[in-house]
């Protein structure tokens, strides 16, 4: 198996990656009907696994979960969490042979070993659907031709697919068709009615490629939502320590901080964000967050130019190879931090402290959130992708270092998104090493605004505004978040 | 005379910008136990929350514990609403989530979360057991907190109250979601503790109270007014002059199948612990029954089998509308045809909408409003706000309500697509006397209509007149099937 990508021509590159519909919803009026009294059999139980499953059987789908055989025998989780639920659990020589739609959604690692035990028993003419492009596109996985091959990838945990399905909405969902498996030209209409199944057609869906899912996605994770959440998070704890702010404050204000500040980034994108500052705290935030750019930009860009080559998949597998060397490495090492092992304080922090006190924070975000759209949108990949590949997610991510830290993070997230996570880490904290020996507690740990008159220079405050509502990811975010105002907060200080 | 309990003096406070508490003064002498009642939205439960220091307040509010008692110098104040998190601190759960099961336990046990809540306050476990045993919870503490409903909840509120014994103990609703048995042992329980040196203000509009209680008043324009207990029962209803909305009188008894329900030998059950055994249940078109059981009989998993909301639903014989649960319907299709309102879709309902998108929401049985309803829809759900007085409210959140008025939004919610099945499951917890009469009369009205109605209501006094028949469960199973009809025609309930 060779990528994909790389087999392509640059015209049908750029086209596969220009793939980018915010869909209507009078497209998806036909309902679930295309898939209505047909088998779909999803491989795999886990969060994602068994919350579409819920969802599709109450939209009124035949839904059966298939397991290997030592996941039934040995009564697994992802065992229990089917036949709990009422659903028929089966091996694979059981279920696939019947099965209309094969539903894939195991670990990105395991991808193609399941395929190649399903598609020998796949019947002639049926689907197969991904969550996750990776082994299509990175891995060249070759599906045989009368195998319709589509995309349907909900933007949420699978607790979020559930809970808003039940309240009657749903979570915002990426579709897509892959161009080489779509024989019979039913896939487009399929994929919408699995959305609708799963009720990601009330809260905005975005039709794709498999390509510009796997190069957004990598982009996304490996930078702004989980590296550099990662690096700032403990470039800010060390920082407080140096300087001698208690550690359990510092360890409480960089744990839930970033989700505080990101809730307000969810609602109101980064001018959303950054309007919760003081006006002379904002003009600040926004200064080093220019500088942060400039220093950063070029290990963006190194990261979306691995990401497009296949550098950065091909070294990844070699580590897959490698027994995940690398991998373990690294999560150990952050396992070590000085931030990971200083238990949250029990003290107060007030919502609007947060800002107040880390403002660092605030700028981090800004850089990152634009530095990634900026880079992508470059790339070729559509502004709408990328708004979801940067800022949509990043709150989600942040919700997950609330909870239990970067190990949690790192935790939720795929072993891809946590490869690529320490690969920019490791990349990114040498290269602020020198930014940082300037940043002093006023940015992070103490209120900023502290000891200073609340005057700015009208010019100054207008030109900073004028900044960061014109960015492109203010424009696009504005129309996307209008079909999903209704996404409920997630919270946790 | 020792000193005073509470000293109150000059009291003001405000709720959401609205003045509540205007001057309010009120001294508590040493074994004075007081019942505070009246209207919903009076300011109850500010007054209670400002005494527990819970919310802000100008004014003079002085505790005067006795420095000889054993007991804890605190004051304790049990809410009206229950809150619990997750093992990582969080507290997003969903509507209906309690009924998916997954294998990792993500909140802790009733056990655990007592044993946590013993070291805080330096209390031994074995004193509570007896406290569990008589509000019928010694079997739930396996249980994860997840998996209790809205009384079970309720109890465990009142068993950690009970457990700490504070010098003063203001219970706000402790009633709501109690069946009868339970709500005698807490009365009986609440004169073990006054006994014992706690002193006791309760929130409540019940008429059956601990008999401790030898205080009454009521909030009336920001000032407690002190009542007797005559004047408490003698109050007279007014009826309401406005007539119903002309949309809710259309006839909607046109379903077609003869069963609306069917179940036949339905069981549910959690690993080992059987929730329903064995039920066989038929309900006709237009029947009117109300649903009988104690806590932890299973009434709200047979409701929650019928509003779609339960996963097991599809490996059991079980009919709706006459077709097989699992034959190709939605859940969306059953929620269209039902009209619910139960504490937990209370509870978990979207607390960032208006009301006036709660109401409407109605339509779509969402929580929360997701699309524009259209003209007619908007006329019908403006009618409906006036007819339940909420006019004045119709732009604020849920959550900035107190609790009475938030249930009258969801109630206004329920019937506003005149649905053809009614399913009542405690409507009328946190509305006062009047309300609960006004609310039933409407449901008697609406019944007229062929509307099929289940009603669950551990209050005998509150259940609408047009009931005529009764199923009642206990331990899971059902205990017996009776037609009412004595019932409807003299408003007597026999056992």
């Amino acid at each position: 198996m060779s990528n994909y990508f790389n087999t392509l021509p640059l015209r049908e590159q750029l086209n596969q990656l220009g793939v980018c519909d915010f869909m209507d919803s009078a497209e998806f009026l036909d309902g679930i009907n295309v898939l209505k009294g047909k088998k779909l059999v999803i491989v795999g139980c886990g969060a994602q696994g068994l919350n579409q499953g819920l969802n599709l059987r109450d939209s009124g789908l035949d839904v059966s979960y298939t397991l290997r055989k030592e996941a039934i025998e040995g009564k697994r989780d992802s065992w229990k969490n089917a036949t709990d639920n009422n659903f028929t659990v089966g091996t694979y020589e059981e279920l696939i042979p019947s099965a209309d739609v094969v539903i894939n959604l195991t670990p990105d690692k395991q991808h193609t070993a399941v395929v190649n035990a399903v598609m020998p028993l796949m019947k002639k003419g049926a689907t197969l659907l991904y969550s996750h492009g990776f082994n299509i596109v990175e891995e060249g996985m070759q599906v045989r031709k009368d195998i319709t091959v589509i995309m349907v990838a909900p933007k949420c945990p699978g607790s979020e697919v559930r809970a808003e399905y039940v309240r009657g909405f749903g979570v915002p969902t990426l579709i897509a068709v892959h161009p080489e498996n779509d024989p019979e030209g039913k896939g487009l209409a399929q994929a919408k009615a699995y959305c609708v199944g799963t009720g990601g057609h009330r809260a905005g869906v975005l039709r794709s490629s498999f390509v510009a899912e796997v190069k957004s996605d990598l982009m996304g994770e490996q930078t702004i939502l989980c590296g550099l959440l990662q690096t700032g998070s403990i470039l800010s704890f060390d920082k407080m320590i140096e300087k001698g702010i208690d550690a359990g404050y510092a360890s409480k204000l960089v744990q839930y901080g970033v989700e505080v500040i990101t809730e307000a980034l969810k609602h109101g994108g980064v001018s959303g964000m950054m309007d919760r500052l003081s006006n002379p705290a904002k003009i600040k935030a926004f200064e080093i967050s220019e500088e942060l750019k400039n220093i950063m930009r070029p290990l963006f860009q190194k990261h979306q130019d691995d990401i497009m080559s296949g550098e950065f998949s091909s070294t990844m597998m070699a580590d897959w190879a490698n027994g995940d060397k690398n991998l373990l490495a690294w999560r150990a090492e952050t396992g070590e931090t000085a931030f990971e092992k200083t238990p949250a304080g029990d003290v107060k922090i007030a919502e609007q402290e947060y800002f107040d006190n880390y403002t660092l924070m605030v700028a981090f975000v800004r850089a990152g959130v634009e530095l990634a759209f900026e880079t992508m949108v470059q790339a070729g990949i559509k502004p709408e992708s990328a708004y979801y590949e940067s800022l949509h997610e990043t709150p989600l991510i942040a919700n997950t270092i609330a909870r239990k830290k970067l190990f949690e993070m790192n935790r939720v997230i795929s072993d891809t998104a946590e490869y690529g996570c320490y690969l920019f880490d490791q990349a990114c904290k040498p290269l602020l090493a020198d930014f940082m020996t300037k940043v002093d507690t006023d940015l992070v740990g103490k209120n900023f605004n502290e000891g200073k008159d609340a005057g700015v220079d009208n010019r100054t405050l207008i030109a900073v505004n004028e900044a960061l509502r014109s960015h492109e990811v203010e424009i696009i975010g504005s129309t996307l978040r209008k079909a999903m105002t209704a996404m409920k907060s997630i919270k946790t200080a | 005379m020792s000193q005073p309990v509470v000293q109150i003096a000059n009291l003001n406070l405000k709720y959401q910008h609205k003045p509540v508490l205007q001057g309010l003064n009120w001294t508590i002498n040493r074994n004075e136990h007081w019942l505070l009642c009246g209207e919903s939205g009076s300011g109850k439960t500010s007054l209670a929350k400002a005494i527990a220091g819970l919310t802000h307040s100008y004014g003079n509010i002085e505790i005067g514990f006795d420095p000889k008692s054993s007991l804890p110098a605190m004051v304790y104040y049990v809410a009206n609403w229950f809150q619990f998190k997750d093992l990582e601190g969080q507290s997003n759960f969903y509507y209906q989530q309690r009924y998916n099961k997954q294998s990792t336990e993500t909140t802790a046990s009733v056990k655990a979360e007592l044993e946590s809540f013993g070291k805080k306050h330096g209390l031994l476990y074995h004193e509570a057991e007896p406290i569990l045993a008589a509000l019928g919870f010694s079997g739930l503490v396996n249980a994860t907190l997840i998996q209790l409903s809205s009384g079970e909840h309720k109890k465990l509120q009142l068993v950690k109250a009970l457990w700490l014994k504070p010098q003063l103990l203001i219970l706000d609703l402790p009633y709501n979601g109690l069946d009868t048995l339970s709500r005698q042992n807490l009365n009986a329980l609440l004169e073990e503790i006054t006994e014992a040196g706690t002193q006791l203000i309760l929130i409540s509009n019940e008429t059956e109270l601990p008999a401790c209680i030898n205080r009454i008043a009521k909030i009336e324009v920001g000032q407690l007014v002190e009542i007797s207990a005559d004047e408490r029962s003698l109050k007279e209803i007014e009826v309401s002059g406005m007539a119903v909305p002309k949309f809710l009188t259309e006839d909607i008894s046109a379903s077609t199948s003869s069963e609306i329900i069917k179940m036949v030998d339905v069981n549910i059950s959690y690993g080992e612990k059987k929730v329903l055994k064995n039920i066989n249940w038929e309900v006709k078109p237009g029947e009117k029954w109300v649903l009988h059981g104690h806590n932890g009989s299973g009434k709200s998993t047979l409701l929650s089998l019928i509003c779609g909301d339960h996963p097991q639903a599809y490996a059991n014989n079980f009919y709706l509308f006459g077709n097989k649960r699992g034959s190709g319907e939605s859940i969306w299709e059953i929620k269209e045809r039902i009209g619910l309102i139960s504490p937990e879709l209370h509870w978990y309902f979207d607390p960032s909408a208006t009301v006036w998108q709660s109401i409407a929401s109605g339509f779509y049985d969402s929580s929360g409003l997701f699309c524009d309803p259209g003209y007619s829809k908007k006329v019908q759900t403006d009618e409906l706000i006036s007819y339940f007085g909420l006019n004045e409210y119709k732009d604020s959140l849920m959550n900035e309500l107190p609790l009475g008025k938030q249930r009258l939004a969801m109630l206004a919610r329920t019937i506003v697509k005149n649905p053809e099945i009614l399913i009542l499951d405690e409507p009328c917890q946190g509305l006062d006397q009047q309300q609960t009469i006004h609310f039933n009369k409407l449901v008697d009205e609406l019944c007229k209509n062929g509307t099929t109605l289940i009603y669950v209501g551990h209050f005998e006094a509150q259940i609408p007149n047009c009931i005529e028949k009764r199923i009642l469960l206990e331990n899971g199973e059902v205990k017996s099937i009776e037609t009412l009809i004595e019932y409807a025609m003299e408003h007597t309930y026999t056992n």
